[in-house]
């Protein structure tokens, strides 16, 4: 319990749906978070006190997929009724939508902004993904579309830090590297001596690594030109520029959904078995470090013994003994699932981000899950 | 009226590009024919007829026939099936013991598979002790590992 305490900094239970998705703003004050069609933006107010709801965005008319704040404090939301809004905030605090056409006609299942605030990516399940960015002529929000070679649903995108090279893993079972360099928006100064080649027109495939599984995330770690993906069977990779690709699976065998790069040899995944898992690089190797806010097993076993316990001398009597067995096991369930021991996170966490970091080293995680919680995590 | 919810739309856009079987195929997997692989499955053959099981099984469940065709998984899938149901229940858990992850993965997709055709079924139940003890040496990761993979046996 004390490792529990001491990993958990805040555990927000705010909504009865589960959240697909959480963002928060770049000082860290605002949380925007889906549930089912809507948006909802809440003000932190400490890790003791319930954040409070500031704003609604309610613009889809089906489920949110994806939520993300740019550095300039715009959110967009991409959802599966095929569209993206991005939302300005204005002064009273209220946002004005702007409808995104991304021309495609299956679900968006994912959406980032580029480091610079002026571009987003959305991942579809129309196997394209499209990259917008804002026509100033136009008054209007462009999308361009990346289709060769996707096969199928795009599941996951990220940016590198120079805002031309996107990473994307979909349920192919690809994670593949694309050029979304914008004409007129993007300048080539950013990606001068880049490992990753010379030339970078948009939608040109840089790269491909085959992993047979869903790809359910991937995130780069820009200053040392590596990405790091989790896929359904259970594996962390680690690939670079020079075709090096490090697996490492989950002791628990459960695969992971999201990770988070903690520092260059760290790496925390989270996933289906509920709780975040530190991995960590040493002499070349990925190898699992520890767990976070892992029920221990010694704690659920000395409750269920005790309870044995207390009910020796009855099971000493012959008489209707199965009946009355069959009872005391309903009984003993119902209480051994009281005394149980959770996790902060009662369902799958779905998205892990970067909170807090402190001497170029992430210190502090937020994390969203199925169960309608926002969860802080010490690392 | 027609059933037009049904209607596969995809079927008449020639650019929707959908998955096809062929999609799901790994990419650069080795063609193997039934010639080539001939000797191995003779050799697992012989290796359990003998008793030497825990050979067997090793050699069974490294490298296994992925880029085969149906009749030639098949042929090697008996070969397998017969080692596997000619190991003593007692020897199970030692020989699961000094497999590696990577024949963990493949010995679960035998399984599996065995207890998909009718050989196997006949002797589901050491089928079913085999993976029990599987699981209980190697945990869930097997059986993630076969749900996600798209190479099959």
């Amino acid at each position: 319990m004390s490792f529990n305490e001491k990993s958990v900094l805040a555990n927000f239970k705010l909504v009865k749906a589960p959240i697909y998705s959480h963002c928060f703003s770049a000082d860290r004050t605002l949380l925007a978070i889906t549930c089912e069609n809507k948006c909802l933006v809440y003000r932190l107010q400490g890790a003791t006190s319930p954040p409070s709801l500031v704003a609604t965005l309610e613009n889809h008319d089906k489920t949110v997929t994806a939520v993300d704040i740019s550095a300039h404090g715009r959110i967009v939301t991409c959802s599966q009724d095929r569209n993206a809004y991005v939302w300005e905030p204005l002064s009273d605090g209220s946002y004005r939508p702007t409808l995104v056409l991304l021309r495609i006609n299956r679900a968006a299942t994912s959406v980032s902004w580029a480091p610079s605030g002026y571009k987003f990516a959305v991942g579809s399940s129309a196997r394209i993904i499209a990259v917008c960015y804002y026509e100033q002529e136009n008054n209007w929000w462009v999308s361009k579309h990346i289709k060769k070679p996707i096969k199928s649903t795009i599941n996951c995108i990220s940016w590198h830090s120079n805002g031309v090279l996107l990473a994307a893993g979909g349920t192919d079972g690809y994670m593949r590297v694309f050029s979304g360099f914008i004409k007129g928006l993007d300048s080539k100064d950013a990606v001068v001596n880049s490992p990753w080649g010379d030339k970078f027109p948009f939608g040109s495939l840089v790269r491909e690594w085959y992993q047979g599984s869903y790809v359910h995330d991937v995130k780069w770690n820009s200053s040392q030109e590596r990405i790091g993906f989790v896929a359904h069977d259970g594996s962390l990779n680690v690939v670079d520029s020079q075709g090096n690709h490090q697996t490492v699976d989950a002791p628990e065998g459960l695969p992971y959904r999201s990770l988070a790069w903690i520092n260059n040899n760290s790496i925390l995944c989270a996933g289906y078995s509920c709780h975040p898992v530190l991995f960590s690089e040493a002499n070349g190797a990925w190898k699992f470090a520890k767990n976070l806010d892992k029920v221990s097993d010694a704690n659920a076993k000395k409750s269920t013994v005790s309870l044995d316990g207390n009910d020796d001398e009855e099971e000493n009597n012959a008489f209707g003994m199965s009946a009355l067995k069959k009872f005391k096991e309903l009984d003993l369930k119902g209480r051994v699932s009281t005394a149980v021991q959770h996790s902060a996170h009662e369902n799958a966490i779905v998205e892990l981000k970067a909170f807090q970091e402190s001497n170029g080293q992430v210190v502090q995680v937020s994390s969203c899950g199925l169960d309608g919680e926002i969860v802080l995590y010490n690392v | 009226m027609e059933d037009w919810r049904r209607i596969d739309i995809d079927a008449f856009d020639p650019e929707s590009g959908r998955l096809t079987a062929a999609d799901l195929i790994p990419p650069n997997q080795a063609q193997v024919t039934l010639q080539e692989l001939q000797p191995k499955i003779q050799q697992i053959r012989s290796m359990s007829t003998s008793g030497d099981m825990i050979s067997a099984i090793q050699l069974a469940t490294s490298d296994p026939p992925y880029g085969a065709d149906d009749s030639t998984k098949a042929q090697y899938l008996q070969a397998v099936l017969e080692a596997l149901g000619q190991t003593r229940q007692a020897d199970i858990s030692n020989i699961i013991k000094q497999l590696s992850p990577k024949q963990h993965d493949v010995l679960i997709k035998y399984l599996y598979k065995g207890m998909s055709v009718p050989e196997g079924q006949k002797q589901g139940g050491i089928l079913l002790s085999w993976f029990e003890k599987l699981t209980q040496e190697a945990g869930v990761n097997p059986v993630v590992h076969y749900l996600s993979d798209r190479r099959t046996v």
